[in-house]
């Protein structure tokens, strides 16, 4: 029954997209089997240890965010950066790994979590902009909208379905144009906006 | 309301998705990967590297010729995307599907990856080039062959290097589908193989069969000139286009008028026009008016089947509209009398005045070494000769594939095998490289570092710079320019140990010349990064002129008919074909031609009368045979062309070349008649006469065309196109 409903509602919204249908009461479509399964990284990054005891702004390691489609893993230059000057952790295996691809010149070689398929154009710079930049919003919670709380977990697993009608029940609500204004606006709902 | 069981899948079911699970996954739960797919993050990024942004790079085309600027999108370390260079005069930012199509060559599948033998042993490249110093001695200079396509610039140096190394003159040089009787008859006629054409200011333009939009010499730059000229920019208002041609080209499909004349008696209607002219009051030199005195209007429309209303509407035209432009093209060249009719085109640009207007000096580059050193045919049947009898041991080719594309009474194929050692160097294993004993792969040009001189220059003169766009796809392919210079390292390692590779090579020879390149006062590595972020560097021009003294033209009689054969074939050089080297790119299989629409398939083009009279309808299997050869394929319906003749495309019908290629259509080279032009020895190629038979198969016409176009035949929309009794005249 479960699986048979969230199909349905995929499939209205993909021929009723443009009706009135309950869309600003509607919640994101989020689950717990949304989760992704766990995935194994060649180095087990903490992010709880970044966000949430360092409290490093997201995009910071993830710089290209604002600047591009994608969000990018950052440079192992990025973290070699911090890691140099940080003899606390330097013994410690993963950053010994970390500290041995960096001598070798050798990029590691991640697992995607968050692969779209390729007749979507997911675009971050779009949503950080609206949401960070025009709305204010703070970094953690504007990247939780589609990564879920990052700060807590190590390892980056997906936690949100990414499907088409889980990102069209967010476009249809209606969001303030800025941290001001009464205002509102939708999220784009023409096909070619995603797929081009 | 439904049961709880009523999951997903039977949901499938219902809606007839069943049994197949993955059938839908595009909707939505099952479309995410986690996990399966590595992003690779940069160890140390570029600046201006942005993972999902694009960063560009300028290069040179090499799909053909021309070698239009290019601009390549780069994401990711990846190629995507080409666009043409705006800063190139030649194609100043404009690109033909063909060039697009250079990305599909990069990434094809079936590139040759590393060194190999004839038996498709793999080798090492120290293997490899050990082979062939092994095998070059104690061969003395004449047993030493080098087949090319058209080069230029520092490979074309260091392969005369190379030869010269060896003690060889056997470099031949060899474009199936070039204009070479063009070449010879503007040499004569203007002193200069390759005037610069302004179709731009043109007010009237006949070309006599040069399908300047669609394949001919510098498509991208006519393509846009004749922009300008249609909208009256530099030519004071919309110009007039009339094409003369019996099989239908783009450019015959864009004219005003579109006149087929008898096959091969272009060069009778220039002199008539020449005639009439004079008749009409143009001022003539008295011995070239003696010399087309034969040529009336009767005689003329007799031979060449134009009336004698259109012929003096055409002079009329002519006459008025001043500066005019006529060009003789491939259509004109493939005869017997090629150089003739050619020459007859260039004595009506001369009788109208257009040189120095219409038809102007070119800009040349002022390094005659680098200049293009541009072949036809005749370097075919000279290297054919050689092999025949027996005088080379060591041949090798590059950007040429001789196996397919010689007609099947050279015997081509059989002669090579006299050859004791072949070397091709190849990107893809087409006939030729099939037959070779060592295949050394190439880098594809958007791996490949290199020089390039185009050998139409418009506007300012310049050399294009090839530069990768990316990183090789497979570590055991090298350029052509390393792989010469590995060669002709074995001869003379002294003169060349300065340099590791071809691009120490080519950068220590730009940047030596800088001074004489723009780059006087700038340090080195500065002019060199400035040379690669433009794609080219301006050269400055030579000093050319041209010739305005006419001389007259005498053509033969026209040859009798062979009843037996009662067709000419025409084939035809389509845009993105051309001469069947980019067969092995889907893109260009699939883009419909211009007339035909047809995709992945060679065709028989014929008149609808002719066809009527053979009782044969379109998707006919038929087989087209002349005095040396045979094919079949598919008939086309199309009033686009002169009834008494049939069109074939070349390109197709590849036996190697890889999946894409191979198996598909019919290859027309192999059926040509040993005809040549006389004065030049090029392969007259519209000089085969056939015979069309059904052969009981009939197909459906893969096409773009819709079915209710069906065929334009009877749709009044080609037929107005061919109309003689349309008054031109009003026009001007
Ligand atoms: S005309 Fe030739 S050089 Fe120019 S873009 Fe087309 S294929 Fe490339």
């Amino acid at each position: 029954m479960r699986h048979f409903l969230r199909l349905s509602i995929l499939l209205i919204g993909l021929f009723s997209g443009s009706s009135s249908f309950a869309a600003d009461t509607l919640p994101p479509v989020n689950t717990a089997d949304d989760l992704g399964p766990q995935v194994d990284q060649p180095i087990e990054f903490p992010h709880n240890r970044h966000a949430k005891d360092m409290g490093i702004n997201c995009m910071y390691c993830h710089t290209y965010a604002r600047r591009a489609p994608v969000a990018g893993i950052p440079p192992l230059q990025k973290c070699m950066g911090c890691h140099n000057g940080i003899e606390s952790v330097k013994d410690k295996p993963r950053i010994k790994e970390l500290f041995k691809h960096w001598d070798e010149k050798k990029p590691i070689a991640w697992k995607k979590v968050h692969d779209l398929p390729d007749y979507v154009r997911f675009n971050h710079e779009r949503h950080v902009k609206r949401f960070i930049v025009q709305q204010d919003k703070p970094v953690q919670e504007v990247c939780g909208y589609c990564h879920g709380d990052v700060k807590e977990g190590t390892v980056a697993r997906r936690q949100k379905p990414l499907s088409m009608g889980w990102c069209v029940s967010c476009h249809e609500k209606a969001h303030p144009t800025d941290k001001t204004a009464q205002a509102t606006a939708q999220g784009p709902n023409d096909c070619w906006q995603c797929h081009k | 309301m439904i049961e709880n069981e009523f999951n997903r899948r039977d949901f499938l079911k219902v809606l007839g998705w069943g049994g197949a699970a993955v059938a839908v996954s595009g909707c939505g739960f099952t479309s995410v990967q986690d996990g399966v797919e590595n992003v690779v993050s940069y160890v140390e990024a570029n600046e201006y590297m942005i993972p999902g942004i694009g960063v560009y790079f300028n290069s040179t085309c090499a799909q053909c010729d021309a070698a239009c600027g290019i601009t390549g999108k780069v994401r990711e370390g990846r190629v995507l995307k080409l666009e043409g260079n705006a800063a190139s005069s030649i194609n100043r930012g404009r690109l033909c599907g063909l060039g697009q199509a250079g990305v599909q060559a990069h990434y094809n599948p079936d590139r040759v990856t590393e060194p190999r033998t004839g038996k498709g042993e793999k080798l090492d490249w120290e293997k490899a080039l050990g082979q062939v110093k092994e095998k070059l001695t104690g061969v003395s200079g004449d047993e030493i062959a080098f087949l090319t396509g058209n080069l230029s610039g520092h490979l074309k140096v260091l392969l005369g290097n190379y030869m010269d190394a060896l003690g060889s003159k056997n470099h031949f040089v060899y474009d199936a589908v070039a204009p070479a009787v063009m070449r010879a008859s503007n040499k004569k006629a203007y002193g200069n193989e390759m005037p610069a054409l302004r179709l731009d200011k043109a007010k009237v333009i006949v070309s006599f069969g040069a399908d300047f939009l669609g394949s001919w010499v510098s498509p991208v730059n006519f393509s846009q000139q004749y922009a300008q000229f249609r909208k009256g920019v530099n030519n004071g208002g919309r110009g007039v286009l009339v094409q003369i041609e019996p099989k239908m080209t783009l450019t015959g499909a864009n004219a005003d008028r579109w006149i087929p004349a008898n096959p091969g008696t272009e060069g009778v209607l220039a002199l008539g026009l020449i005639n009439a002219l004079g008749a009409a009051g143009v001022s003539i030199p008295s011995d070239i008016a003696a010399s087309v005195s034969a040529y009336g209007v009767e005689r003329v429309s007799k031979d060449t089947g134009v009336s004698a209303e259109q012929i003096q509407k055409l002079a009329a035209v002519l006459k008025e509209r001043s500066p005019s432009l006529v060009i003789a093209g491939g259509g004109a060249e493939g005869y017997a009398h090629g150089s003739q009719n050619a020459a007859a085109v260039a004595l009506l640009n001369q009788v109208l005045g257009n040189v120095g207007k219409t038809v102007e000096a070119p800009s040349v580059v002022p390094f005659p070494q680098l200049a293009p050193t541009a072949g036809g045919t005749a370097g075919l049947k000279a290297f054919n000769d050689g092999l025949a009898a027996g005088k080379f041991k060591v041949v090798f080719t590059l950007g040429a594939n001789p196996v397919y594309s010689a007609p099947a009474f050279m015997k081509l194929a059989d002669n090579l095998k006299k050859a004791a050692f072949k070397v091709a160097l190849a990107d893809a294993i087409d006939e030729t490289a099939a037959q070779a004993d060592l295949v050394l792969p190439l880098d594809s040009a958007m791996e490949s570092w290199g020089t390039v001189v185009a050998e139409y220059q418009a506007g300012d003169a310049h050399i294009g710079i090839q530069q990768p766009l990316m990183e090789r796809l497979y570590d055991n392919t090298r350029s052509a320019g390393d792989i010469l210079l590995s060669l002709v390292k074995q001869q003379k390692a002294d003169d060349y140990k300065a340099f590791e590779d071809y691009y120490a090579y080519l950068r220590g020879a730009v940047v030596q010349a800088k001074g004489s390149l723009g780059g006087a006062g700038m340090d080195d590595d500065e002019f060199w990064s400035t040379v690669l972020s433009s794609g080219m560097v301006k050269t400055g021009n030579a000093s050319s002129s041209l010739r305005t003294s006419a001389s007259a033209v005498t053509l033969p009689a026209a040859a009798v008919a062979d009843a037996a054969f009662p067709l000419r074939l025409l084939p035809y050089v389509q845009p993105s074909m051309r001469d069947g080297r980019h067969a092995n790119l889907p893109w260009l299989q699939e883009s419909p031609d211009p007339l035909t629409t047809i995709v992945w398939d060679s065709w028989v083009e014929m008149h609808p009368k002719t066809a009527a009279k053979l009782g044969i309808v379109e998707g006919d299997i038929v087989e087209v045979t002349s005095k040396s050869g045979s094919i079949k394929a598919q008939a086309y319906i199309f009033p686009g062309i002169h009834p008494d003749a049939v069109s074939v495309p070349f390109g197709n019908g590849h036996t190697e070349l890889g999946r894409y290629a191979k198996g598909v259509g019919a290859n027309v080279f192999q059926m040509l008649d040993p005809v040549f032009d006389q004065e030049t020895g090029e392969l007259a190629i519209n000089e085969t006469h056939v015979k069309v038979s059904k052969t009981g198969k009939r197909v459906i016409v893969v096409k773009e065309e819709g079915a209710a176009g069906g065929s334009q035949a009877g749709k009044k929309i080609a037929g107005r196109l061919a109309s003689n009794n349309v008054d031109l005249s009003k026009e001007v």
